[in-house]
């Protein structure tokens, strides 16, 4: 049976309808499927469904990303106090526009997505400076910075990714911290990501969850 | 000698001339020509006519803008905050559109015309028009009524109204944009503009679903365009990809030119305009901030052999970011020229 709902919620994500989505969810706990399988068995797996290219269901446009993401981070929250025992976090993250730059949306996207797959993510906001980006990430013991950006000129400001790598080199936590970007100007250049210095970038909100599962994974001894 | 001009003409007509046309979208840059800091020059429209004349002369395409950044749209539809940078174009920084009951409030002015914000861009299409008219066309930039909410009330808000409704604001919203762009083509026409960049982010199956597409976005373009025909009016996308609409849109409007994304492919795009407008062959600008002139040649000819068998074909940037270099730009042009020569 849970494969069918599976199979049932990831078509209507795929198809942006969040009110199907969120029936088929409440039928499902409704029949008994607990908040824990609801998450890990059918949230999850339709985000990787997603991305991976064996799926025919190839999501291409940026309405699909918004939907996926927001309708699993809110069926997470949803099932999450209602789990039986509070689930584990996978790693902490801090995330936020850079300075200069006040697109939210791809920062938003990228959020909705992680939530599911239980990193713990703080929302830094709008025009961060590269400075709070690491004292946060310090303070609240985050192992990866996501700087978004939506100009060519943010993304290489001094101030952004760069002033980043700079900072964790000066004040010895390239170890601890990784820094993941994306946005705009990294879809239109592919190396882009190394000339500011980052560890990794995604191309988008669904990619950049296995992309920084595995930044962790690398921290992790 | 053939002017920028005629050559725009002859080329959508399908009349073979001396060369492709070649456009190059440069705003900061003016600034850049008259050592001015970005937020001084585009307080003044006599500044902003001036550096897009001599960017025309230094480097010799074949347009100019009357376009200042594209937050103006939203200073006359109320947005107070404009967000200066040093390097790059000033972005809104406060929106107009919070809450669903500010768009019952959103007041589209009766003459746009007459608003504090269209003065500069008054000034600024006068002088063009005083030294380009008959000889250089002369752009103006209007966002489609399905995109401007995204600067008046931010893209995430927008794209939450837009999928998750209520419907009634949503189409109160797209109402209200319409009125504004209807008055808003006029009055460029009526001030000299010739080429109409329809800007129409939200007409791309990369924003949105194919069902919006036709639901929403193709009877909104038939409505800004109804009145005011589509004359001079340019199909683009923001930069985001056009092939898989372009014959909905043609079909739908009879738009005459379009402007493809650089992630397009520039023959399948021409194979599917078949000969009934003009294509746009666009080059990817973010990526010349770091080639070498070489490559940018290379590139340049590579889209030049894709897109100019069969003609009605002219090349074109997206937004030139700041920080390409200047050889980089004469790299771009110059063989833009000798092989836009080729017949
Ligand atoms: C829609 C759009 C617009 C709309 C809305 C803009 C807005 N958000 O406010 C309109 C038409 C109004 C517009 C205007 C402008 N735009 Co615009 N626009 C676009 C377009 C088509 C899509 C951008 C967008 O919002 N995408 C939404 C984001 C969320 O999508 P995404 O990038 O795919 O996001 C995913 C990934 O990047 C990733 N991701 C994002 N962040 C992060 C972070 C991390 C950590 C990770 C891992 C991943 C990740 O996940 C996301 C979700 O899946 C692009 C071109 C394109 N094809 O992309 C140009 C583009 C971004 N615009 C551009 C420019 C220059 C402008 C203007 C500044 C023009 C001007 N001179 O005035 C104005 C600014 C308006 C303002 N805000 O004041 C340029 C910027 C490049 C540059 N030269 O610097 C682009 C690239 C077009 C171009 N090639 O010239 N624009």
């Amino acid at each position: 049976m849970k494969n069918m709902i599976s199979e049932q919620y990831q078509q209507a994500v795929f198809d942006t309808d969040r009110q199907l989505a969120l029936q088929i969810v409440q039928n499902a706990i409704d029949n008994g499927v607990l908040p824990e399988e609801i998450v890990f068995d059918i949230v999850v797996p339709s985000i990787e469904d997603s991305i991976s290219s064996v799926s025919e269901r190839r999501y291409t446009n940026l309405a699909q990303h918004f939907m996926a993401s927001q309708i699993a981070a809110e069926v997470t929250e949803m099932m999450v106090p209602l789990f039986r025992q509070a689930p584990e976090i996978v790693g902490k993250m801090v995330i936020g526009t850079s300075s200069g730059d006040f697109h939210g949306l791809g920062k938003r996207i990228v959020k909705g997505c992680l939530k599911a797959q239980m990193i713990e993510v703080t929302d830094l906001g709008l025009s961060v400076p590269a400075e709070r980006f690491v004292d946060q990430a310090v303070e609240l013991g985050a192992a990866v910075i996501g700087i978004s950006s939506m100009m060519a000129h943010t993304a290489r400001s001094e101030n952004g990714s760069i002033g980043v790598r700079r900072l964790l080199k000066e004040r010895g936590l390239e170890q601890q911290i990784r820094i993941i970007v994306g946005g705009t100007p990294y879809n239109h250049d592919e190396r882009l990501y190394r000339t500011v210095c980052a560890d990794a970038w995604a191309r988008n909100g669904i990619e950049a969850g296995a992309v920084i599962v595995r930044l962790l994974g690398e921290i992790r001894p | 000698m053939t002017t920028a001009l005629e050559r725009l003409f002859l080329t959508a007509q399908g009349i073979p001339t001396d060369r492709i046309p070649v456009f190059c979208n440069m705003l900061e840059q003016g600034a850049i020509e008259l050592g001015l800091p970005l937020k001084e020059y585009y307080s003044k429209g006599e500044y902003v006519a001036e550096g897009q004349l001599r960017l025309q002369k230094k480097y010799g395409h074949d347009n100019v803008w009357g376009l200042f950044y594209v937050g103006k749209e939203a200073e006359l539809l109320g947005c107070r905050n404009i967000i200066y940078a040093s390097d790059g174009p000033p972005n809104v920084g406060d929106m107009v559109v919070r809450t669903l009951d500010d768009i019952e409030k959103l007041k589209v002015p009766d003459d746009i015309t007459s608003h504090p914000a269209f003065a500069e861009i008054k000034i600024c299409m006068d002088i063009l028009r005083r030294e380009c008219a008959g000889r250089i066309p002369i752009c103006a930039y209007v966002t489609s009524s399905m995109t401007l909410p995204a600067i008046l009330m931010g893209m995430e808000k927008w794209l939450d109204l837009l999928m998750n409704g209520p419907a009634e604001a949503r189409d109160l919203m797209l109402e209200k944009c319409n009125q504004f762009f209807r008055k808003e083509i006029r009055a460029y026409r009526e001030a000299g503009a010739n080429v109409l960049v329809y800007a129409n982010a939200f007409g791309s199956l990369d924003i949105i679903p194919e069902r919006f597409f036709r639901e929403l976005s193709l009877p909104w373009i038939r409505r800004d365009l109804e009145e005011g025909g589509v004359e001079g009016v340019v199909y683009y996308c923001g930069g985001a990809r056009m092939n898989p609409v372009i014959d909905q849109v043609y079909q739908a409007t009879g738009i005459g030119t379009f402007y493809l994304s650089p992630l397009d492919d520039i023959a399948t795009g021409k194979g599917i305009i078949n000969g009934r407008a003009l294509c746009g062959g666009v080059i990817n600008d973010i990526e010349l901030i770091d080639w070498t002139p070489e490559q940018v040649r290379m590139e340049v000819k590579r889209m030049l052999q894709a897109g100019m068998p069969g003609g009605k074909f002219f090349f074109g940037t997206i937004l030139m970011p700041m920080s390409v270099p200047e050889q980089n730009i004469h790299a771009m042009i110059d063989a833009a020229i000798e092989f836009g020569a080729e017949s």
